[in-house]
């Protein structure tokens, strides 16, 4: 469990993270989604203790992070899979956190087999591991002390379409088991894959929070036909509103089920039919990164 | 053009790596639980000094710097031993293999602390131990312990050698220390490296760090030979110049308050500014 109280960090004039305020529950894989720069990596550093807020506050399992005990067995942070000393093998990286949190070396290997590099990458130096690799060895970390609490900022980064399925199943067994997650990133689809609750963040604000379901409603549905003509004309009938879009689908502001009715009704046949994919979440994102890419430009 | 980056479609696969990456097993398991309630009490202090000693040794760079001052010891040792017919005392031994850690011991001290900022593993140790004051201090202790380890070790070693001219080269021994040549060598190298983590902590920055470390003294000798005010406040600040009673055998009065001040200036503010940098930094 995670709370965030009108939490805002300034640097110099420039408002990283603008009253934000959010709740992260248990048993629910919670994402944390923006542009780049929108402020999710500020707020997650807040919420672990590295960065001190200019005011409000966050908890993590009712208390400032800095207030646990032995903090690695309550929470999982990953806030930067290269911040790893390069240096070091992945298995001295995983062993030195084994150590201070108490746990045994077993869990070592454990954690190494869990997200399977093989026994020779773990005694590779982490100067010679990819991105990929880098996020595994960062997420076996955050798994080390069987925390309750998991923070992860961009963790499926460098990770294939495999890894993100991966991802999305351990993180849903971990909240099923009651744990409470947050991760972040910057790409919508991902989010969608991995999360039940998203919050979205754009130059420190947010912008939108609640179910995926909640979000992703009210977008209609797309539907084909071998008469299309006489399809929207039966629509129309109904008071529904049908519109073609540029992929020569027809697009009805209603659930899919009373298109079928209609179509049925009608005799019509339905060469496809499917609900409204997340066109609403994904324009205001692209606005918000739109938004971002101008700020580059100008900056 | 947009700001954000696109997720790599395929692996990306280590460059260096001669075979392929292994891959994430087709299934996610999810992690076995610790049995035993959750820890109520922090991290113990032992364990953090423990990790912290270990941090210096398990890399690269301060294995290497280890070996380099063994490497440097032993050539020492070595021309001692031929040269002369190896007829030194045992305290000019010692000044042998004490130098050379005094020298780059400190290095090890400054690269615990700056590490941290440098490879950003700050991000997992002040995640782990947020009381922040306590990881400065564990790091402190474990490279004054480190310095402790390698004075014995350079008593030992001369000891050794020594032993070795008389047995081999047939010298008369002698084996006669002076109690305080015997603090300030031991002084030297703690004081080095208490001053290199001080630095370290100071600065955040390794080349920052190392540079002001080996550049200010000799700066502060040369600057101190040309100015004369410079060279009347050396006498109290300088820790060259104060230090070198303590080879001679005897301390005043007031050589122990330069000594003091000196300390004070060159360990003890650096550390304590170091250590209040420290705790409130951002981690980044």
């Amino acid at each position: 469990m995670i709370t965030v109280e009108r939490l805002t960090k300034r640097y110099g004039p420039f408002t990283a993270v603008d009253d934000v305020s959010f709740e992260v529950k248990p048993g629910l894989v919670t994402g944390f989604l923006g542009p780049n720069g929108a402020g999710k990596t500020t707020a997650m550093r807040v919420m672990s203790g590295l960065t001190p807020a200019t005011s409000g506050r966050a908890t993590v399992l009712g208390k400032p992070y800095a207030a646990l005990p032995n903090p690695g067995r309550h929470v999982g942070l990953l806030l930067d899979a290269s911040a790893q000393h390069a240096g070091r093998t992945g298995r001295e990286v995983l062993t030195l956190g084994a150590i201070l949190m108490g746990v045994g070396k077993h869990r070592v290997d454990e954690m190494v087999e869990l997200v399977g590099l093989t026994e020779k990458e773990a005694n590779r130096r982490v100067r010679n591991y990819s991105l990929g690799m880098r996020q595994r060895l960062g997420i076996a970390h955050a798994l080390l002390g069987d925390p309750e609490v998991l923070i992860l900022d961009e963790p499926a980064n460098g990770l294939d379409p495999a890894g993100i399925r991966w991802m999305r199943d351990l993180l849903r067994g971990y909240a099923n088991e009651g744990g409470t997650v947050l991760l972040s990133s910057h790409l919508l689809n991902e989010i969608e894959r991995v999360a039940d609750e998203i919050i979205v963040i754009g130059h420190g604000k947010i912008v939108a929070q609640g179910t995926k379901d909640e979000l992703l409603a009210g977008a209609g549905c797309y539907t084909r036909s071998t008469d299309d003509d006489a399809l929207m004309a039966a629509l129309a009938a109904e008071s529904l509103v049908a519109q073609r879009t540029a992929t020569g689908d027809l697009h009805v502001d209603a659930e899919p089920i009373a298109v079928g009715r209609v179509a049925a009704a009608n005799q019509i046949v339905l060469t496809e039919l499917r609900g409204g994919d997340s066109r609403g979440l994904e324009e205001m994102f692209l606005d918000l990164t739109a938004d971002a890419a101008r700020e580059e430009v100008a900056a | 053009m947009t700001a954000t980056t696109n997720a790599p479609a395929t692996v990306p696969v280590a460059p260096t790596s001669p075979n392929a990456e292994s891959k994430l097993p087709a299934t996610a398991k999810v992690p076995s639980r610790i049995t035993g309630p959750r820890p109520t009490t922090g991290v113990p202090f032992t364990r953090l000094i423990h990790v912290e000693l270990r941090k210096m040794l398990d890399t690269r760079a301060g294995r290497w710097l280890l070996i380099g001052i063994g490497a440097i010891i032993a050539v020492a040792l070595t021309i001692m031993f031929f040269n002369e017919g190896g007829e030194h005392a045992f305290g000019e031994y010692l000044q042998a293999t004490t130098m050379p850690m005094a020298i780059i011991l400190p290095v090890v001290g400054i690269l615990a602390v700056t590490s941290e900022w440098s490879q950003r593993t700050g991000l997992v140790t002040f995640g782990l131990e947020p009381r922040r004051i306590r990881v400065a201090w564990a790091k402190t202790l474990a490279a004054l312990f480190v310095g402790v380890c390698a004075f014995a070790l350079s008593l030992v070693l001369a000891g050794i050698a020594h032993q070795s001219a008389i047995t081999f080269r047939g010298i008369t021994g002698d084996w006669s220390v002076d109690g305080l040549a015997l603090l300030g060598a031991g002084g030297y190298v703690l004081l080095g490296i208490a001053q290199g983590v001080g630095f370290g902590m100071l600065f955040k920055n390794t080349p920052a760090a190392i540079v002001v470390y080996f550049i200010l003294p000799t700066a502060w000798s040369i600057l101190g030979s040309m100015v004369s005010w410079l060279a009347d406040a050396a006498t109290w600040l300088d820790m060259q110049h104060t230090m070198q009673p303590l080879f001679e055998g005897s301390l005043t009065g007031e050589q122990w308050a330069q000594l003091g001040t000196s300390v004070a200036l060159w360990v003890v503010a650096p550390l304590a500014v170091g250590i209040w940098r420290l705790t409130r930094a951002e981690v980044k």
